[in-house]
């Protein structure tokens, strides 16, 4: 027999659901002061930041109520476009990264073709598996993408210059930080709009009751895969920035599980349903992994992922910002997940 | 030569099925889907490998250890899936990919990210008839294969037992009015699941390398025959395994190795767009 849901937990005022983001921001605005002499420090919040745009990238097909467990599949053909078309042609990683995204999506809508009709666990599974073919093409592929060897020395970010002042992006770790978190501030506006948008609404209106969505006028299908094609586009294009962040690329690091399962982890984790909780999950759980987890345990330490999925599919399927946030954005039908 | 590829391919498929079977009686019978499946198979490997290596234990005598090793763990799983809320399968999945990411980190901590394959020296030695070639190794696995799934077989077919378990994945209210305790046969699943995997993990890494994320691979092909058989049949399995493998083997021979993994996800994919009730099973 399961408990009786009891309203124990209520959600926290409005001004503190606000401050505490703001808070947050500033915090991170002002990481490269506190951190100056710490390369360390300032390396695992970028990656943080780029995971964190990778969960928000994940969500804007997550709020549809759709589990995707093959997002590797947009990150490393992101990667991989705008390293091959800037390493090979020598075109701006400016111009490539963008195509990257373009590319992804383009595979986004192939993986639609065949998985869109599918819902709840098997979307799942086919996702799962459709991963499998861009990575064995890659892996396969020596003469355009040197197969499994990889592409080494990719070239960084250009340095942008603003009149007389001069901003190093990959020269300089402290460039690549604030590069990121423009570009997670970039993508969490974008999806803020988007989720408040008719598109937005749709979405969360077909995962609550897909045939009462579909019988006040809601095309489902379409919502769906263009749900699914934005959120490939913007996974597309932190796999092409996260190529030219560490300049080096294999095809069995970007299109591995690894970057299948955080996106999910951290969304479900920080709140499917809202537009913060995914990224915030990733900036406290890929900090505290590595600042913790990482020194105590060399070998295994990302148990802690498999740890807080399992904690939270059980005792708190909305996810943490989600709880917290509680009737603003949890699923009006269940108050659990889909 | 395509005798020797249809051979290979029916060894290899025998052995998918007795790697799926654990899955498809788990999905059958509780309706969850274990993504963990490919990451248990490989621990029960790495027990084998490590009693094996340590102790100089041979094959045979693994089993019982890598049986018990996935029997706690299937267990826990299943005291976890209890506890699942509404949609089971979707959280099902969320909660096992959990699972399995856990035990990549367990089995990396234990036993290192190197590659280990169990050598059994008679395995590489053979038979010759004419022009085919059979090693012990194909015909040990083989035949293990068979009689494992000849047995679950006769569980299934002939007991009180494997009645009630039939019952329950035909119609688990139907079955439970005719005072079934499907709760019961549910724990039962995982148990037999859990010892099929055991049973399969070693001879897994006679065959496979054994790495902590080597589970994937195991586990897709284990959803790939599943849903080709629809639920809840052993003689559709069989078919599915060998169909995988003898595509397998004929991608092996025409493109090379590398394209090996690429066949059992296509045929996943093309099964799921076109049929997700499994192939020979009616539209409701």
């Amino acid at each position: 027999m399961r408990k009786k849901e009891t309203t124990s937990q209520k959600a926290i005022p409005q001004q503190v659901a606000w401050a505490a983001p703001v808070l947050g921001l500033v915090l991170l605005l002002l990481l490269p002061v506190f951190a100056r002499y710490n390369d360390y420090v300032l390396q695992v919040f970028t990656h943080a930041l780029l995971l964190a745009t990778l969960a928000l990238a994940w969500n804007i097909l997550g709020v549809s109520g759709s589990i995707s467990l093959g997002h590797a599949a947009f990150f490393g053909a992101g990667a991989y476009t705008s390293a091959l078309l800037s390493l090979d042609l020598g075109v701006s990683p400016w111009a490539t990264i963008p195509l990257g995204g373009v590319l992804a999506a383009g595979i986004a809508a192939i993986m639609g073709l065949f998985c869109l009709r599918l819902r709840g666990a098997y979307f799942a599974l086919a996702t799962l598996a459709f991963v499998e073919i861009p990575k064995v093409i890659t892996d396969n592929w020596d003469g355009l993408t040197r197969g499994s060897l990889g592409l080494v020395g990719l070239p960084g970010l250009p340095s942008l210059r603003l009149g007389s002042y001069h901003f190093d992006m990959s020269g300089s770790l402290v460039g690549s930080y604030y590069f990121v978190l423009g570009y997670g501030l970039v993508l969490l506006v974008l999806v803020t709009i988007l989720f408040r948008s008719n598109l937005g609404l749709a979405l969360q209106a077909l995962r609550e009751e897909e045939v009462a969505a579909e019988a006040i006028g809601i095309q489902v299908q379409k919502y769906r895969l263009l749900s699914l094609l934005l959120s490939a586009f913007f996974t597309g294009i932190t796999g092409a920035c996260y190529g030219h962040l560490i300049r080096y690329l294999e095809p069995g690091l970007v299109y591995g599980l690894h970057f299948s399962a955080i996106p999910m982890i951290f969304a479900i984790c920080g709140g499917r349903f809202t537009i913060l909780g995914p990224a915030l999950a990733a900036l406290v759980l890929y900090p505290v992994d590595q600042f913790i987890f990482h020194p105590l345990l060399p070998a295994g330490h990302e148990f802690l992922y498999g740890a807080v999925i399992i904690l939270a599919i059980l005792f708190m399927p909305s996810g943490v910002w989600g709880q917290l946030r509680k009737g603003h954005f949890v699923s009006i039908k269940t108050g659990s997940i889909e | 030569m395509w005798t020797t590829v249809l051979v290979s391919g029916i060894t290899l498929g025998s052995f998918y099925t007795l790697v799926a079977l654990g899955f498809a009686l788990i999905f059958g019978v509780t309706h969850t889907f274990n993504l963990a499946h490919g990451e248990l198979l490989v621990l029960a490997g790495y027990v084998a490998y490590w009693l094996w290596k340590t102790y100089g234990i041979s094959l045979l005598f693994t089993f019982p250890a890598a049986i018990l090793a996935t029997l706690v763990v299937c267990l826990i799983l299943q005291r976890l899936f209890s506890r699942l809320r509404e949609p089971m399968e979707m959280n099902s999945i969320v909660l096992s990919f959990g699972l399995a990411i856990l035990l990549q980190n367990g089995m990396l901590f234990f036993f290192s990210g190197d590659y280990r394959l169990i050598r059994v020296p008679t395995f590489n030695q053979g038979l010759h008839f004419n022009t085919l070639y059979l090693s012990y190794g194909q015909l040990t696995l083989l035949a293990l294969s068979l009689l494992v799934i000849g047995l679950l077989y006769l569980l299934m077919r002939h007991t009180f037992l494997g009645k009630a378990l039939r019952a329950t994945i035909q119609d688990r209210e139907a079955a439970a009015l005719a005072g079934i305790n499907v709760g019961g046969m549910g724990v039962l699943a995982f148990a037999i699941g859990a010892i099929l995997i055991g049973l399969a993990g070693p001879l897994y890494g006679c065959v496979h390398y054994l790495y902590p994320t080597a589970g994937l691979q195991a586990t897709l092909l284990a959803i790939t025959i599943t849903i080709f058989a629809g639920v809840g049949r052993i003689r559709t399995l069989i078919l599915g395994g060998w169909i995988l493998g003898f595509a397998e083997s004929c991608a092996v021979v025409l493109l090379g190795t590398s394209w090996r993994e690429l066949v059992g996800a296509v045929m996943l994919i093309t099964l799921l767009a076109l049929r997700p009730q499994g192939i020979f099973e009616r539209e409701q």
